[in-house]
């Protein structure tokens, strides 16, 4: 199913708020099935997953960057061109680990939970926008890059900012090793 | 400054009713309660001649000696009452109406809310903040 060479780049927009408002309402259907956070929280990771390994391809073909040459290019990579393709927004990054492999992200402002206010008192460990590190983790997997992604922060939880925090476990593949 | 701001929903029951502290707030509510007859009138008159042009501010809806009750209703029959104490003159027709406006917009901004059930009591901060912004300051 290969697109036809001829087309130029379409970026297709819709409504920002019906984006936010689908996605708040596949957070409060899992909700309604299942009764544990936990639960709801898995859910949305492998759904975010299945989203990131497709997500990936066409990232790549859109921005057309090149090749990163070390974890912490990857992680810039994700916050400023793939936040601002997808979200519109730009997440700052910054490295926790004097190994160079844990980095976090965080975001000032998050369109997902543009409408909701704070969580409800019987989901108080819900990871609302847990998507989000099923689709890094997904897109990251695609690349050859294992990567654990969690929310460190989050300010629906009552924190002051929403803090990704990606900890990539093996080494990148070496292209020049090839056999 | 209001007195008393009360969220009725469409099958006239209360979503939210909130009144400044005195030692008799059960008056507010049947006053709400009572003026709730008002805006069906209101809107069962104007509602036969031009549907498409009803407008949503209902305005005056009944003066007592101590309060005068305004109304505003939406679209989807989700009905926002205002008790104004009759002493203070100095609020005009605009300021009611920017206030209502003020109210619908949070309330869509409610029901926009993922975990709010449509018909659920409301019980938001936000909300509660706005209310408390446009009630009248009791020292």
């Amino acid at each position: 199913m290969s697109r036809p060479p001829a087309r130029k780049q379409e970026n297709h927009k819709i409504s920002r708020e019906l984006f936010v408002l689908t996605y708040g309402a596949l957070v409060a259907q899992l909700c309604k099935d299942y009764e544990k956070d936990e639960d709801v929280n898995i859910c949305l990771d492998r759904m975010g997953y299945s989203i990131g390994i497709r997500l990936i391809d066409d990232f790549l073909a859109r921005s057309a960057v090149k090749k990163c040459r070390s974890y912490s290019e990857t992680t810039d990579m994700i916050a400023q061109v793939a936040f601002k393709m997808y979200l519109g927004v730009t997440a700052s990054v910054s490295c926790t680990s004097a190994a160079g492999n844990e980095f976090s992200l965080i975001l000032d402002k998050n369109p997902l939970v543009d409408f909701v206010e704070e969580l409800p008192a019987e989901r108080a460990s819900l990871c609302y926008c847990n998507l989000l590190c099923g689709v890094i983790r997904g897109a990251l997997e695609m690349v050859h890059l294992a990567a654990e992604v969690t929310f460190l922060q989050d300010r629906l939880k009552g924190d002051a900012v929403t803090e990704i925090g990606i900890t990539f476990l093996r080494k990148a593949e070496d292209r020049k090793h090839k056999r | 400054m209001a007195v008393c701001i009360a969220v009725i929903a469409k099958e006239n029951y209360p979503l939210y009713i909130r009144s400044i502290p005195t030692e008799n707030e059960l008056k507010f509510h049947y006053t709400v309660h009572t003026s709730l007859d008002v805006v069906d009138e209101k809107i069962s008159a104007m509602g036969k001649a031009l549907v498409d042009q009803r407008e949503l501010y209902l305005g005056l809806l009944y003066p007592t000696e101590d309060y005068k009750v305004y109304g505003y209703v939406t679209n989807s029959k989700v009905k926002f009452v205002m008790v104004v104490d009759s002493s203070n003159t100095a609020l005009r027709d605009n300021e009611i109406r920017s206030m209502f406006r003020k109210l619908h917009n949070s309330y869509t901004d409610i029901m926009c809310n993922p975990f709010y059930n449509p018909g659920d009591r409301i019980h938001s901060r936000a909300f509660d903040n706005m209310v408390n912004s446009m009630m009248m300051q009791v020292c």
